[in-house]
């Protein structure tokens, strides 16, 4: 506090924190900052601020449709100037990953709570199939069994892949709710780990962001394909429960 | 917690090392002849132009309007970019030269410029405490309100720098004024949006 060294001018501490300054720079003022604790503040305080500022600048995203016809924009030109199919389609494929980017980031600080809200549900469904207080209504580990059985009963339609990883097994599955939307829950175990797998349509209602992806020790990972969201909810090891999605993200394209 | 200096210091962005990473691929693109194509580089940037022009034009059809306006300036004069130039900061000055000659832009143009008139800042130089501050900034709706409050052009400077991530010196091209201006402005938009965070500290305490 009582520090006879100079203060930090705001020219200085903005350019520290924007990383504007040299090394050497850089480290005479952490060296003041660890003696100074006004000036320790004051940049604690400033790189706050400026991560607040780019969370809070981030709000007004631009809408997928919106995105599409501004890179649609971008397209045409690729043809006619290198009229190479190649680049065109990685130009598609790299529109297709800005759009999951965005449609993700659109809804990412707005619901953030409502995406909470959402991973509490999954946990709470996921808890309940554990304590197997209520046994699912197809209790199968035959795909040809289970996947008829929903038939009918959803508005949406799936695949079940031909063969699943390693250790994988298909339990059964069950009809639900998640956020509002009918689910389907699959029931899996992988090293005799519970997974619940559900199966949302996609389109309609805005997509929730899953934030966080571990909760309460649970990982929560989930996948879009073109028309399904599948979240995947266990305490197994977070890569087994990602070749588990991938394999039914792999099963739902015609390929 | 704020006693723990050390920490404090860690907390710290090691200097530019977000700016680095993007910097790194542009290069890494642009090293490349003739990979690094007009699409390559800019489609990954239409979400940050489309923001950045919501936020010049606080529309969003308008902000589409000047997207496609800058894509299609930009492509014209794509062989007068430079591979070693920042192409963010190109395409950013683009979009914001179509703003400046919009009709939006016209009207915002009339702004009055604060490096010019010292005096109209007097009243801002009263510094708020950090630690009141801090208290605040977890507090996004204040933040969001602030930054909505913030004057334009102060606005501006602090979205390039804290948003965009460009550097004083691309952000000197950007807006095409000498760096030192930069650094001033960018201490004046933190230290105008501090003073707008400050009322509402008082209606906390």
């Amino acid at each position: 506090m009582t520090q006879p060294t100079r203060h930090l001018d705001p020219d200085m501490l903005n350019a520290f924190i924007d990383g504007e300054l040299s090394s050497s720079e850089s480290h005479e003022i952490q060296q003041h900052l660890a003696d100074c604790h006004p000036c320790a503040l004051h940049v604690l305080s400033a790189t706050q601020l400026k991560a607040a500022t780019a969370r809070s600048a981030q709000r007004f995203a631009v809408t997928p449709d919106a995105l599409a016809r501004l890179a649609a924009q971008l397209r045409p030109q690729e043809l006619k100037k290198t009229a190479r199919i190649y680049s065109f389609r990685s130009i598609t494929w790299a529109a297709v990953a800005v759009s999951l980017v965005l449609a993700v980031s659109l809804i990412g600080l707005r619901q953030t709570r409502q995406a909470n809200a959402l991973s509490a549900e999954l946990l709470d469904q996921h808890l309940a199939a554990l304590s197997g207080g209520a046994s699912p209504e197809v209790l199968s580990t035959d795909r040809h069994t289970v996947k008829p059985w929903f038939q009918g009963k959803l508005p949406f339609s799936f695949n079940l892949p031909d063969v699943l990883p390693a250790d994988t097994t298909l339990k059964g599955g069950d009809l639900t709710y998640l956020n509002g939307q009918p689910a389907a829950l699959l029931l899996f175990t992988i090293h005799k780990h519970k997974v619940s797998v559900f199966l949302t349509q996609r389109s309609g209602t805005a997509l929730v962001t899953l934030w966080p992806r571990i909760r309460s020790g649970f990982a929560i990972h989930d996948a879009m394909t073109h028309d399904l969201r599948i979240v995947a909810v266990s305490d197994v090891n977070p890569p087994d429960l990602d070749l588990l999605l991938a394999a039914l993200v792999q099963a739902q394209s015609p390929h | 917690m704020f006693r723990t200096q050390g920490h404090l210091v860690d907390l710290v962005p090691p200097p530019g090392f977000r700016i680095r990473t993007y910097s790194e691929a542009l290069r890494t693109m642009s090293s490349a002849p003739g990979t690094a194509s007009f699409e390559q580089l800019a489609l990954p940037l239409l979400p940050s132009l489309y923001s950045h022009a919501f936020w010049l034009s606080r529309d969003h059809a308008e902000a589409e309007d000047l997207v496609q306006e800058t894509v299609s300036k930009s492509l014209r004069a794509f062989d007068s970019f430079q591979a070693d130039t920042n192409f963010k900061a190109w395409i950013f000055r683009i979009l914001r030269n179509t703003f400046l000659t919009s009709r939006t832009g016209i009207a915002a143009a009339r702004t009055v410029f604060l490096e010019d008139h010292p005096d109209l800042l007097s009243t801002a130089d009263a510094s708020p405490t950090p630690e009141d501050i801090l208290i605040r900034l977890d507090n996004q709706a204040a933040v969001n309100q602030a930054l909505d409050q913030l004057q334009p052009l102060l606005r501006e400077v602090l979205l390039l720098c804290d948003v965009e991530e460009l550097k004083y010196k691309d952000i000197a091209l950007v807006l095409d004024i000498p760096i030192g201006t930069v650094m001033s402005r960018i201490s004046r938009a933190r230290r105008a949006l501090y003073q707008l965070l400050q009322p509402q500290i008082g209606e906390s305490l």
